[in-house]
């Protein structure tokens, strides 16, 4: 877009020529070729925190103690001085000091005596600045099975989600959920679109949608699973009342006879109605069977044949269906839910092949499943390569859209193409990439530097989705990908005069600044908590 | 020269030289040919409104799916309603329980 690579002739340019229409933030993100985060300051002398995410919008740097119980949030700025001499001018000695780069703005205490923040949870509202953290007590294994849970699944004794105000770190709502086990890990149990709140409950199978208010407040909107419509509680408690006096008399007149068997069954129809064996299957279970069964049964016109077909497929797995669990969850837009079910004994593994999983999108309004894949599905795979973008559904931020896919970016769908050509069988290929879906929310940096169209960089050493990378001793090299492909900075991640002990394994964080040239690269070994922090900026 | 363009700044001042203003009283013989359409076929209803279609395109591509699947076997669809009490009792009577790749 730019006719020529210097910085002073592409600002002229700017100001006479038009970038092609809706394409102003490629055009403007060009400049991110010449300005790169070429400096480094190795070691900073940094307070000892776990630095976990700068806030989309580049606001803020969020970070938790060691101890994991209080959050402090710094305000990034930049650096000045002023100097003198027109020459080559060596930083002065207060630059390598991280309060130069971070200003803290406050600290807060977020978790009580025996809970622990969850470093690896953090979710921002960027219309109203809000940050959502997790706090949790321990997590238990082998918990008491309570009626409503699925057996398997550890419980935790008290997750609390803590809604606070990042602009002063006043904490403004909490909710708390016991005896429940979400899956907290990199955002993996909750989803965040807008301003709706997704929390599903793996334990009690239920998908909890919260709202979260202009004024800091959570709002309880409706609990899926179960029930699907907020209503269903009264319609069958209203009815369920005339069930029970017919279950009354019955009671009665078994009472006289076996007394144990009695005191069991008196249990189970005291409990509320969503007891274990002999009552409704969860709303959301029904909904899937009922639509299975109409796939199936639309497949075939002939009567004979359906049934023949419905009993192959539907019948035959009909138990494997109804042992179908939860296990994901994401909005695809205000209405619509992409859901992964699951076997118990699956869920989060690496390996898809043992494991049967499949994906349902399911109308939040209308109360309907729309489609249903298997994890080997190709239709679902061909959307996947064709509208990545609309997978990962991007809140009110312009510039989450235009973090690289395979959808946007046409070396991202190259690269894309070349593992397909290379994989031995398709539907191992197919599945291994539906293993990424359904999306976890903010995962990703919005960073221009990761973008493709710009820059080339070794996907296995850097990349845009906040986990810790194995570091290496070479620096990572940023090429860029118009002519000519030269490099236009490096980044390394270790120590100045490289590390002496070679020995111990080494991993590594980054993390980039969305839209200043500035990055935090972090390298800790496995088992001392001293890190290193380098600062890489652009001179 | 009385041009509307002034006194503006220039590389060359022998440049804009040969420029004329256009004068009001001895207007211009050069009409822009339009096009003008010789049928009505193609006009939109009169009461037409475009909007943006609230599903995304991926949402659209779910639905599209759901109803080719279902458009085919609309015939039969009056069917259904009488197979449905068909399930329950299937459901009690389901024997398999073991786990099958699909």
């Amino acid at each position: 877009m730019f006719t020529s690579r210097n910085v002073t002739a592409r600002v002229f340019e700017r100001q006479i020529r038009t970038p092609p229409p809706s394409a102003s933030v490629n055009r403007a993100r060009r400049f991110y070729e010449n300005l790169v985060p070429s400096y480094t300051l190795y070691d900073v002398e940094s307070p000892d925190h776990c630095f976990r995410k700068f806030t989309e919008d580049g606001l803020f740097l969020i970070s938790f103690s060691r101890n994991h119980q209080e959050l402090i949030v710094y305000r990034p700025s930049w650096l000045t001085y002023s100097t003198k001499d027109d020459s080559f001018v060596p930083l002065p000695r207060r630059a390598s000091r991280f309060d130069s780069f971070f200003t803290q703005l406050y600290s807060v205490n977020l978790a009580s005596a025996n809970e622990l923040i969850c470093k690896d949870f953090f979710l921002y509202h960027s219309t109203r600045r809000f940050g959502l953290f997790a706090t949790s007590t321990a997590q238990i294994h082998d918990s008491a099975p309570s009626p409503e849970a699925v057996p398997g699944v550890p419980s935790i004794d008290k997750i609390t989600f803590i809604l606070l105000r990042l602009d002063d770190g006043v904490v403004l709502d909490e909710r708390a959920f016991h005896h429940d086990f979400v899956n907290l890990a990199h955002n993996m149990g909750v989803f965040l679109y807008d301003d709706l709140l997704a929390i599903l409950s793996l334990r009690y199978q239920r998908i909890h949608l919260l709202q979260i208010r202009d004024s800091g407040h959570l709002v309880d909107a409706r609990a899926i699973g179960y029930f699907c419509r907020e209503d269903d509680e009264l319609f069958l408690n209203s009815s369920s009342q005339a069930m029970m006096s017919q279950d009354k008399s019955k009671q009665q007149q078994s009472l006289s006879g076996n007394k144990e068997d009695d005191s069991a069954e008196n249990g189970l129809h005291h409990h509320s109605q969503p007891s274990g064996s002999n009552s409704f299957l969860s709303g959301i279970k029904q909904r899937l069977l009922s639509f299975i069964f109409r796939e199936i049964w639309n497949e075939e016109s002939d009567n004979t044949l359906r049934v023949q077909s419905l009993k192959k497929k539907f019948y035959f797995h009909y138990q494997d269906y109804v042992d179908l669990i939860i296990w994901k969850v994401q909005f695809l837009d205000r209405q619509h839910l992409l859901i992964k079910f699951g076997s118990v004994d699956g869920g989060v593994t690496r390996s898809a092949d043992h494991h049967p999983a499949f994906f349902a999108v399911y109308n939040m309004e209308t109360t309907d499943i729309v489609a249903f894949f298997q994890n080997s599905a190709e239709d679902l795979y061909q959307l996947f390569e064709q509208f990545s973008d609309h997978f990962t559904v991007s809140s009110s931020t312009p510039f989450m859209n235009f973090v690289t896919s395979h959808s946007n970016s046409v070396h991202a769908l190259e690269q894309l193409k070349y593992m397909k050509n290379k994989a031995n069988s398709f539907s191992q290929f197919v599945k291994k990439m539906l293993l990424s879906l359904p999306f976890s929310c903010q995962s990703q940096s919005p960073s221009p530097y990761f973008d493709q169209s710009l820059f080339r960089f070794d996907e296995k050493l850097i990349s845009a989705a906040d986990r810790h990378r194995q570091s290496s001793d070479n620096p990572i090299k940023f090429i860029s990908r118009r002519q000519p492909q030269t490099l236009k900075f490096k980044i390394k991640p270790g120590p100045e005069c490289g590390s002496a002990d070679g020995r111990s394994k080494k991993i590594c964080s980054f993390l980039f600044h969305p839209h200043l040239p500035l990055a935090i690269s972090i390298q800790q070994t496995l088992f001392m908590p001293p890190s290193v922090v380098n600062i890489h900026f652009r001179r | 020269m009385a041009s509307i363009l002034g006194d503006l700044p220039s590389f060359d001042p022998h440049n804009f030289s040969q420029h004329r203003p256009s004068d009001p009283s001895n207007p211009s013989r050069m009409i822009p040919t339009t096009y003008r359409p010789t049928h009505n076929r193609t006009l939109p209803p009169p009461d037409q409104v475009i909007t943006t279609e609230v599903k995304n395109i991926l949402i659209r591509s779910f639905y599209q799916r759901a109803e080719e699947k279902l458009r085919p076997k609309r015939p039969a669809s009056d069917h259904l309603a009488a197979e449905h009490g068909n399930k329950h009792f299937r459901a009690a009577a389901s024997s398999s329980s073991t786990t099958q790749g699909l």
